[in-house]
This record gives C-alpha cells, structure tokens and sequence, in this order.
C-alpha cells in the first residue's frame, strides 16, 4: 500500500518509516509534520493509507481526518498517539484504528492489513469527545481534486448564494459546499457574527457600524473596502453585539 | 338539623385539613429542623470534614452481621459496667449482668434494626440531618423499649401496677444513658467516616502530583523516540535512557528537598536534551545564568516545569519552533527565574483543548506558595506572541 506518514517528531516518522520497510509490501510516498502537511500531501500523492498523530502544532490529526473526508477518493486513517485518554476511549466506541506509542511491528501490521475508510460521523463522535470540543481551525476548499486549506483566522465573512457559500479572506475568494446555518453553529456568534439572511462576517475583522445614505446599516470590515448590507431583521441583534 | 350535620362535617373537614398541614409541617420542616440541629451538635467537636473526596454515607450498614456483632460486643461491655456500678437489683451478681444484659441488648439491637430499616432514609439525606435524625430515632427506641420491659414486668406479675414507683426515675435513667452512649458512638462513627476521607484524598492528591510531574504524553512519546534511536543511533538512545532515569528519580522523590541551584539547572538540562531528541532542531534555548553564592538553594523541580510549559504550549504548537529564553540571576539575597517562550499563530484544536488549563503552572505556584508564603512571587504575562513566567524565591530555604 502507498502510504503518507504524518507526525511532528522526526524520530517518530523515522520509527515507521523503519518498521514498515521491515514488513515490507508497503511504500511510504511521503511524509508530513502537521495536519496541513497531511492535507495538501495526501491530495498531491494519492496514498491509500495516512498515518497520523493526533497532536500536532497547527491543525491536529484528528481535524486533518476530517478535511481527508472531504475529498473525493478519501485515503484511509489510521492514527497513532501516546496518550489521549479521551481520545481513546471514543475511537474504541467508534470502531476506529489506532496505535499507540512506541508503536509495535505486529500491531501496525494488523492495523494496515484491516484499515478501513472512516466515516465523517466517526470523527465527529471523537471530536466531541475530546476535552473540550472546538471547532475547526481551516475551511477546506476543494479545486479540481486539490484542496487549499483557508485558515478560519484569514476568513472576512461567508456570502451564500443560492448553491454555494463564496469565503472570502483579505486576499481571495473561495466556493465551498457548506451551509450557513452549519457553519454558525459551528463556530458561534463570537467568532462569525450573522448579519443578513445571506451573510456571517468575521467579529474580529469588524472595525465599524455605520448608516449609508439610503438609510439602512452596513459593517465596514478590516482590509476590505466595500461595505456589506445587515437586514432590518438582524439590524437590533448586530447594534447589540457593536455595544458590548 | 340538616343544617348542623353539615356544618359539623365542615369542620371536621376543616379539623381534618388542618391537621394534615401540621402534620405535613412536622414533616418537612421542624423534623429537619430537630435533625440537624442535632447533628450539628453532635458534630460540634468533630474534626473539619474532609473538604474533597465523595461525601458517602458515615453509618456503618447495620444490616449486616459483623456491624450487629459489634453492636452486641459493645452493648454487653456496657451491661458489665452498669452491673459493676449499680446497687443490687436481685440475689447475685450474676443474675444482676443476666438482667442488666438482657435489657441492654433488647435495646442495642432494636437500635441496630431500627438503623437498618431505616437506612435507606438516612441514606438520601445530607450528613449532618442523617446524623440527627439516627440519634433522635435511637433515642425514641430507647423510649420504647423501656415502656415496654416495664409492662412485661407488670404482665408477668412482677410489679403490682404499670406504673411503679421507679417508674419515672427508670424512665429518666434509660434515657440519659442512651442519650450519651449513642452520642459517643455516633461521634465515633463520623470519626472514623472522616478519617477514611481524609486517607482517600490525600492519597488521590499524591497521584494528581506524581501525574502532573511525569506527563503520560511525555513519557511514551519518549519511549517511542528511544525505540527509534535504538536501531539509528544506539549511543544517542543510551544517552537519552540515562537522562530520563535521572529525570525520574527526581520527579519520583517524595519530599520538598532544596538543592543547590546548579543541581537545578544540571536536571533542567537532562530535561531539554530529551525534548531535543523529539522535537530535533525545532526546540532551541538561551540560557543567561548568573553567578550564584554556594548557600543558593531552591526547591527541585521549579526550573523543569516552566521548561516543560514553555515546550508544551509554546514550542510544540510551532511548526518551525523557536527559542526559549532562560534567565537565571541572584540579586539582594533573591533568585530571579525567567523563561520566556514564542507563542503560536495558529493554535491546533487539539494544543488550543490543553491552553485552559495550565495545570503544570498551577501546581508550581500553589508549591512556592506553601514553601516560602508571601516571600516568593509568581507572575504571568502575555502578549500576542510571546509567554513569560518570573518567580522570584528567597535565597535561602527557610521560610521567613
């Protein structure tokens, strides 16, 4: 199988490179140190199995499972981890593979023999049984079997229109396959704040509430010259949050 | 006439109304009430009750024989006293403890069945009222009984009314009795419930520290990175299985021992190699140590943890890592530590799940708090990119 090995220590990815050679009938295609890494790679090599630790700076593992879940021939996953009690605990519920560290020859040769696809309902049963559940740190954007991770920290606001969702950060526009209504209850009204039917703009980027000159309100945004339209139905609610 | 019946009726409805609503006051309020005023002072020389652990139920199950067995072995120790201390009741004394006996033990297992029967009661109820209301209950039996031994006399032909002339004074005397001895042993009874707390925390507090000091995380990601080197680089995976004894022989010393602040650097040292070995050239560290009078002494393990901070949610979170800068200096009789470390732009879910709470931090500040009091100082700051700790300990051990 062509497998993609993602871990942050050097040492680690080393120690499968290692133990995989030495099962042999496996070629690793690459490696990756963070769960950005296993995103773009596993998109760029096509493996059929992706390795990963769960905690890793940037984006973690299990986050990085969920963006795989997104593509159109997901590989499979199976994830390594020293200790994450919790963690554990949902993937045996979940019916989902995983080593642990130091990792044992056997052990990963059995995994890699029954890895199976995962499902995005899996992940978000671990997710939630996580210490503290968060949302996620990237948006997905998938082009033409690519994927370009948008970080949720750049995103100005999210526009639907009548099919897609637009992303739109300082510099670019992305189309996503989302919903409005998910995404609100993903990331709450601290994070994307909803001033129209169409729209959820980013609290971070908002510098200012003004009237036009048409009467109705608008949200003038950081390092965006246009201004965006609130709804009369969501005009108190967006004045509300301006006073806190 | 009509009219009269049915006003009789109202008022027995209203009679009857009225007493149900005292009898329901009784119940739910004064009977608390008298409960756990009891229990309260009964508690009263009580020792503080263990402040963490589960607050289970204090009184023994006395359903069960070994806890009756107690109870039958206590109650007939109580009957040899009374039968030593008391005038004669009958010919010999060993008739006297053959009556004495009888009547104690009726009582004391009465007790025990009533305790049993109500257990489930008491069970739902708060320490203190539980408390209360076993020794109101316990008191009641008591009550009971002696009626009771009185009218058997009577029955039996042995006294020529209900109601003899010791009457009263048996009455009294019973209770008194009962009302101390049950004091004493529902006191003990909450002792000993306390004193079982008390071992239980303390003994969950030392494994919370051991834990705290000997990351899981650390120690297998480790043993994974030794795995490796053994077969790449076995002199490297020699070196780094020496450290990490010597690392945890530290972390596993039980006491607060204070050590030459050179000791405290040499083990911090150990520390950063290991995490060296892991994190390879992501993981970086300025040291600025300063000269230190051979009579400096610190307590151990101050230095690794804010190392193993300023790793965790610093450097670890960093996909091209960082520097970690180490201040150590004297100056005026004091020591002055400062570790600072680079902080993420993005933080991962998973890094962002560990941020709250700050466990390592805790435990080091809550330790100089108690080794040197107001003499030490720990101070946090943050900004957007940068994470620092400063303790400040005296020079010396003692505390002022």
């Amino acid at each position: 199988m062509r497998v993609l090995i993602v871990d942050d220590e050097k040492l680690a990815r080393d120690r499968l490179r290692e133990l995989l050679n030495e099962i042999g009938g496996h070629t690793v295609v690459g490696e990756g140190m963070n769960g950005n890494e296993a995103v773009e790679k596993a998109a760029e090599l096509n493996p059929d199995v992706v390795l990963t630790d769960i905690r890793m700076p940037r984006m973690d593992g299990l986050e990085a499972a969920m963006h795989l879940m997104g593509m159109e021939n997901p590989p499979m996953v199976i994830f390594t981890t020293a200790y994450d009690q919790h963690a554990l605990h949902a993937f045996e519920v979940n019916a989902v593979d995983y080593l642990l560290k130091p990792i044992r020859k056997d052990r990963l040769a059995a995994a890699l023999d029954k890895a199976k696809k995962l499902t995005l309902q899996q992940l978000h049963e671990i997710n939630q049984a996580q210490e503290s559940p968060q949302s996620r740190t990237h948006i997905s954007v998938h082009l033409r079997g690519n994927i370009r991770l948008v970080p949720v920290q750049d995103i100005l606001y999210f526009m639907a229109d009548s099919k897609y969702v637009t992303v739109r950060t300082t510099g670019e526009e992305h189309l996503i396959e989302d919903s409005l209504v998910n995404l609100e209850k993903e990331f709450g009204e601290k994070v994307f704040l909803r001033i129209h039917r169409n729209a959820l703009v980013a609290t971070s980027y908002i510098k200012g509430i003004e009237k036009s000159t048409a009467g109705n309100w608008q949200v003038a945004l950081t390092g965006l010259e246009k201004k965006l339209d609130v709804s009369r139905r969501h005009a108190a609610a967006v004045r509300r949050w301006a006073r806190r | 006439m009509a009219f009269d019946t049915s006003k009789i009726a109202a008022l027995s409805l209203q009679a009857r109304e009225q007493l149900t609503s005292s009898a329901r006051l009784l119940r739910d309020r004064l009977l608390p009430m008298m409960a756990d005023t009891t229990g309260r002072l009964l508690r009263l020389f009580a020792p503080a009750p263990a402040t963490n652990g589960d607050d289970t139920h204090f009184l023994p199950n006395f359903c069960r024989g070994n806890a009756v067995g107690g109870i039958v072995l206590i109650a007939e120790l109580l009957a040899i006293v009374i039968t030593l201390v008391t005038r004669r009741i009958s010919e010999n004394l060993f008739q006297d403890l053959l009556l004495v006996s009888l009547f104690v033990q009726w009582i004391a297992l009465s007790g025990a069945a009533t305790l049993c029967a109500a257990r489930r009661f008491l069970d739902k109820l708060p320490n203190s009222r539980a408390l209360g209301f076993a020794y109101l209950l316990l008191l009641v039996v008591v009550l009971v009984v002696s009626e009771a031994a009185v009218w058997i006399l009577w029955l039996t032909g042995s006294v020529s009314s209900p109601r003899p002339e010791w009457y009263a004074y048996f009455h009294i005397q019973n209770f008194t009795v009962a009302a101390i001895i049950n004091a004493l042993a529902l006191r003990y009874f909450l002792a000993r419930h306390q004193l079982r707390q008390r071992t239980l925390s303390e003994a969950r507090a030392k494994i919370e520290v051991l834990r705290s000091r000997i990351r899981p995380h650390f120690l297998f990601n480790t043993m994974n990175i030794i795995a490796s080197l053994i077969r790449s680089a076995p002199d490297k995976a020699e070196t780094a299985v020496v450290d990490m004894a010597d690392l945890f022989r530290t972390m596993l010393a039980d006491s607060e021992n204070l050590v030459p602040v050179g000791n405290e650097i040499a083990i911090a040292k150990k520390y950063l190699d290991i995490e060296m070995l892991r994190l390879d050239n992501r993981l970086r560290v300025d040291w600025h140590v300063g000269k230190f009078p051979r009579k400096a002494v610190m307590p151990i393990l101050v230095l690794q943890p804010l190392l193993e901070n300023a790793i965790q949610h610093g450097i670890e979170t960093i996909p091209a890592g960082g520097t970690i800068d180490v201040q150590l200096r004297e100056e005026n009789d004091v020591i002055h530590i400062k570790v600072t470390n680079p902080l993420p732009r993005l933080r991962s879910k998973s890094a962002a799940a560990q941020m709250p709470s700050e466990r390592t931090l805790d435990n080091l500040r809550l330790r100089l708090e108690s080794h040197y009091g107001k003499a030490a100082r720990f101070e946090v700051t943050q900004d957007t990119e940068r994470f620092s700790v400063a303790v400040e300990i005296p020079i010396r051990g003692e505390t002022p």
